[in-house]
């Protein structure tokens, strides 16, 4: 096993990739992620698109409680807020997607920033009280406004390519001699906004910025010794972080095609997301993506298995997923803290020292 | 007037279960720094199994008294298995853990029980009211809050009496000094959790008697109690109990005169007054009112 190459000039440090087999490796992931839609069954598509909705999702929680520390159950109210604005921009508006995209996480975001003076005030377990506050007042608000969101009986969520124009479904593309239908054109434009959403929060932990959270994150009172700016970290964690939301609720809006308040906006939804970063491992990058997997894969997967067992066909696909979801995250904290991340560490610790034990 | 008194004793009888349920939290908050947001499901657990104890022909009282007891086991048996493991890692990561123990609970509650609706049988009439002060009051809210009260009396007795409270607030105030002294703070988080487990159950069996109903919800009321918890502060027994009669009072009375002033935004609008009244709340006094402030050090 290859190491990684000593660093002599400043300008390898910067590098995105430092190594080649890192390299190599992303180039076969992105291939893969590309050609994935060309071959896959139906069920794969949706299961593939309903990975990058995670990504996005996940990403922005680990910026927020992965980098920052700031322990957030309120990104349902975020997923929430996007979903709806896709929602009622969309179809009451007709307005396209890649206008509602940015628009989506700026609604957000504003909310996100409304939170912030709370986040200054608080800590730990009574911040992660209010967001779950915040959680129960979007979700009142919504019902509250039935004219607009639908109220209980739900919305439906086009995704259309132009203003007034058409859904995605009947724009006519080929790719290698494969129509792309509506589903692996939705999947693509997922992929790109995955890939920016990954790109972006990669660079935002090399940066200045992203330093001082992790330094927010490990000790905030040091970090304002050392002159980090707390106040302003933070409010830019929870900007970014319900920004990404977002667009992840919009992009979750468009999955599913129809929303109602009390699947979308929900403790379990946000639960949802922190089963995600802590299965790929808290405060990188690389676990965000790996946890959608895990998570999106490996669910699909106890679904089909665990209804064979006695007890458990009884319960209703989703409990069966909640249940395995539950006993997956129990375990990763107690066996292994760091989630798939820390696994895939060891493994490649393992074999670097090989034939020596370390 | 006559209203208001309505609504008062039927606030102070939400009231009171909210205050058992806080309670709950914060007993196992100071033992063992653990939020335990499972708790609802000890709630849903002691209605349930209440339910079936009392149709299977056992004596209310009797039936009271094993369902708080089998509840209590069921929390102490989650702390060993579950939670003593984690001791020293961050309180993040218990909450999580809860969560997940909660949802794993509610699936085996849902296998085991199904989730349709019943109601919770009584030993006297379930709809039978008496009059106080020219306001007709349920049977039952008298008797949720006289229980309150008398559960209350024993609480405070246990803790400032009993050997084994006197050993629950020294592990409280500093864990290692504890087990230095000698107190078995292993035991301590055990009955810490027994205790709050056999409370949730007593509010379970309360907060499923007319005019509220058991069913497949009734863990919510774990969610809904948190307001109260943070208002009292976290490691307050006193400010729980406040903060939960607080939080049942002022959550009725929302319901009979501030929704009816907001117009279609009032609907349902009492279930999420108590969290506004939170925030604003923690926003002048981040611990509570009976919480301890942090001391910071680099």
């Amino acid at each position: 096993m290859p190491t990684k190459p000593l660093s002599i000039r400043y300008e390898d440090d910067l590098r995105l990739l430092s190594s080649r087999w890192r390299k190599a490796g992303v180039v076969l992931l992105v291939l893969f992620a590309l050609l994935f839609p060309l071959r896959a069954s139906s069920l794969w598509l949706t299961l593939g698109s309903e990975i990058l909705v995670f990504v996005v999702g996940g990403v922005g929680l680990m910026i927020l409680t992965g980098f920052t520390g700031q322990i957030s159950l309120g990104h349902a109210a975020f997923i929430g807020i996007g979903g709806y604005t896709a929602a009622i921009l969309g179809g009451t508006y007709g307005v396209p997607f890649w206008v509602i995209v940015p628009v989506a996480g700026v609604l957000s975001a504003a909310v996100g920033l409304a939170v912030g003076p709370f986040a200054l005030r608080l800590k730990g377990l009574y911040l992660a009280i209010v967001t779950l506050g915040l959680v129960f007042l979007v979700a009142h608000v919504l019902r509250s406004f039935p004219e607009l969101t639908g109220g209980l009986s739900g919305i439906s969520v086009p995704m259309l390519w132009w203003f007034d124009g058409p859904t995605v479904s009947t724009a006519q593309f080929e790719l290698l001699g494969t129509p792309l239908s509506s589903a692996i054109q939705k999947y693509y434009i997922f992929l790109v906004l995955a890939v920016i959403a990954v790109l972006f929060a990669t660079n935002l932990r090399r940066s200045h910025t992203g330093r001082s959270m992790a330094a927010v994150r490990d000790r905030d009172v040091a970090a304002a010794v050392m002159g980090v700016d707390v106040a302003r970290t933070k409010y830019v964690a929870f900007g970014v972080s319900s920004f990404l939301a977002g667009v992840a609720g919009a992009m979750f809006g468009w999955e599913a095609q129809f929303l109602t308040i009390d699947a979308t906006v929900n403790l379990l939804v946000s639960i949802e997301y922190i089963a995600i970063i802590v299965i790929g491992g808290i405060g990188t990058v690389v676990g965000a993506v790996l946890g959608a997997i895990a998570f999106v894969v490996l669910g699909q997967l106890a679904d089909a298995f665990l209804g064979e067992l006695p007890l458990l066909s009884e319960l209703s696909s989703a409990q069966r997923r909640n249940t395995f979801q539950a006993i997956l995250v129990a375990v990763f904290l107690i066996v292994e803290p760091f989630g798939l991340f820390g696994i895939w560490m060891r493994i490649k610790f393992y074999f670097m020292a090989w034939p020596f034990r370390y | 007037m006559q209203t208001f008194l309505q609504l008062f004793f039927s606030g102070l009888a939400l009231g009171s279960i909210y205050a058992l349920v806080a309670l709950g939290f914060v007993v196992i908050y100071r033992a063992s720094q653990v939020f335990n947001f499972a708790h609802g499901e000890f709630v849903m657990l002691g209605a349930f199994l209440m339910i079936s104890l009392v149709r299977g022909g056992m004596w209310w009282i009797v039936a009271l008294g094993v369902t708080m007891a089998v509840t209590g086991g069921v929390g102490m048996g989650i702390e060993r298995v579950v939670l003593r493991p984690m001791i020293g890692r961050p309180v993040f990561v218990t909450v999580i853990v809860t969560i997940f123990v909660g949802a794993l609970m509610r699936v085996a509650i849902n296998v085991i029980w199904g989730v349709g609706e019943r109601g919770m049988p009584t030993p006297w009439d379930t709809t039978s009211v008496m009059e106080i002060l020219g306001a007709r009051v349920l049977y039952n809210s008298v008797a949720a809050i006289l229980a309150t009260g008398l559960v209350l009396v024993g609480f405070y007795l246990l803790f400032q009496r009993s050997r084994i409270g006197i050993g629950m607030r020294a592990t409280a105030s500093d864990q290692e000094v504890a087990l230095g002294l000698g107190i078995p703070v292993g035991r301590v988080f055990a009955f810490s959790w027994f205790l709050a487990g056999s409370l949730a159950a007593l509010a379970g069996v309360f907060l499923g008697m007319f005019p509220r109903i058991v069913d497949g919800n009734i863990w919510l009321i774990a969610l809904a109690a948190f307001p109260a918890v943070l208002i009292g502060g976290l490691e307050s027994p006193l400010g729980a109990v406040i903060g939960g009669l607080a939080l049942g009072v002022v959550q009725l009375l929302a319901q009979g005169y501030v929704n009816p002033l907001l117009g279609a935004f009032g609907n349902n609008f009492h279930q999420v007054f108590p969290y506004v009244i939170m925030i604003g709340f923690l926003m002048f006094r981040p611990y509570g009112l009976f919480g301890t402030r942090e001391v910071e050090r680099i």
